[in-house]
């Protein structure tokens, strides 16, 4: 049950970011990749090695819709890879991880530290792979920091907005 | 081999983790490098059918500007026939596209249009529209291709000035869709704003004399050996939304002669 929840919410999630948050050609430097919010938010339950395999196959759908194959799937892979150590470093009580990562489960301050440091290592491993050379490094962390600080909003409103 | 097991054991997720940046990465250079299969990118069918219904929608919106740039390129492809003299004849064929998706503020901006390998679309054709030149193809689908356009740092297109011939490269740096840089131009020629580009024909791309832009400013730096000439480009990427292929007829011709030299 819980995770029919978890397919529906990426399915609306990854339509949203197609139809929507790609679409956004703001300032020049604004790409927020929300999808990763389906990821950041997935029970810790599985495997650690599923869970990279699911982000990596995330990342390659998103992927096919960029045209930049590999460089999603590279950036979530490791975003998955770092999830579960980061949540042992903000999160003392462990056993409050069977479920789903959230607001409730995380306590806002944790909830933020855990989203801020992921969206941030995924969206710079993102935007650094593309540009593939350290020529673009100014623009790159221009565009990390944009983009970063509008995902994070929005992955923090929504668990504001749902789990308050 | 005990205890290679337990390491093995102990380190899968690590080594699931390597495996799958491996597989990440040589994707990406495999990308960066050739053009790849139009299944995974937005020449897929799906992806690009799911672009189309959206410009389909946000068509609407632009429907007046739409029509004028429709009617400037009816009386752009009308002079054109009357130009078109006997040389060129029979050389290049035209064939419009519609535009299914583009970006123009990443540093690897792509453009999908809805004609594929079935409308003889091949990789390596020159795409224009009335105002100027556009991009080179670069993945072709089914009923989709995928076009690298100017503004993309990896596009590179054989440019001379109108008025003398001198040939350079065109480049984009990045950061503005509406400029691109030309290199190669050495420190003796004179260059003045306002000096106009076009291609130099000298690819099979894209035949010889269409619109690429007009110089903006020149600066020779100390000790260079060439020209830094920003170039202000004819073609407003912002809102492309009808394009033409450039169908060369020799094209496979003149890359087999090519091809054969090196």
């Amino acid at each position: 049950m819980e995770w029919t929840r978890q397919i529906v919410r990426y399915v609306i999630v990854m339509v949203l970011q197609v139809l929507l948050f790609d679409q956004l050609q703001l300032w020049g430097a604004c790409h927020p990749y929300v999808y990763v919010l389906c990821l950041l938010m997935m029970p810790i339950t599985l495997p650690h090695s599923v869970d990279m395999l699911i982000g990596a196959l995330a990342g390659l759908v998103m992927d096919v819709f960029c045209n930049s194959l590999g460089i999603h799937m590279a950036a979530c892979t490791l975003l998955m890879y770092v999830r579960p150590y980061l949540l042992g470093m903000v999160v003392n009580d462990k056993d409050r991880l069977n479920e789903e990562i959230c607001l409730r489960t995380l306590g806002l301050g944790a909830m933020i530290q855990y989203t801020v440091t992921l969206v941030l290592v995924h969206h710079f491993a993102v935007f650094m792979l593309a540009a593939w050379s350290w020529a673009h490094i100014g623009f790159v962390l221009l565009e990390t920091a944009v983009s970063g600080v509008v995902t994070i909003l929005l992955i923090i409103s929504y668990n504001i907005l749902k789990y308050r | 081999m005990q205890t290679l097991l337990k390491i093995l054991v102990r380190y899968s997720n690590f080594l699931v983790f390597i495996a799958l940046e491996v597989a990440a990465f040589l994707l990406v250079s495999l990308n960066n490098a050739a053009p790849r299969s139009g299944m995974l990118s937005t020449a897929n069918q799906f992806v690009a059918w799911q672009h189309e219904q959206l410009s389909e929608i946000s068509g609407y919106f632009s429907l007046r500007s739409q029509n004028e740039q429709l009617a400037q390129e009816n009386a752009a492809l009308r002079n054109r026939l009357c130009a078109m003299d006997s040389a060129q004849s029979g050389m290049t064929h035209y064939m419009s596209a519609k535009v299914v998706q583009m970006t123009t503020d990443k540093l690897h901006n792509y453009l999908t249009i809805n004609r594929g390998a079935n409308d003889s679309i091949r990789v390596g054709q020159g795409v224009r529209n009335s105002e100027g030149v556009v991009g080179i193809v670069r993945t072709v689908g089914r009923n989709y291709s995928v076009v690298l356009p100017v503004i993309n740092t990896r596009t590179h297109i054989s440019c001379r000035f109108a008025k003398n011939d001198y040939i350079g490269t065109l480049q984009w740096s990045g950061q503005d869709y509406r400029y691109a840089e030309l290199a190669d131009v050495a420190t003796h020629m004179v260059v003045n704003p306002g000096d106009t580009i076009v291609t130099s024909g000298l690819s099979p791309v894209f035949p010889e004399g269409v619109p690429v832009g007009v110089v903006e400013s020149s600066v020779l730096k100390e000790g260079a050996s060439y020209h830094t000439i920003r170039v202000r480009l004819f073609t407003n990427f912002k809102r492309l939304k009808y394009v033409e292929v450039v169908q060369n007829a020799h094209q496979t011709e003149l890359e087999k002669l090519t091809n054969g030299m090196d």
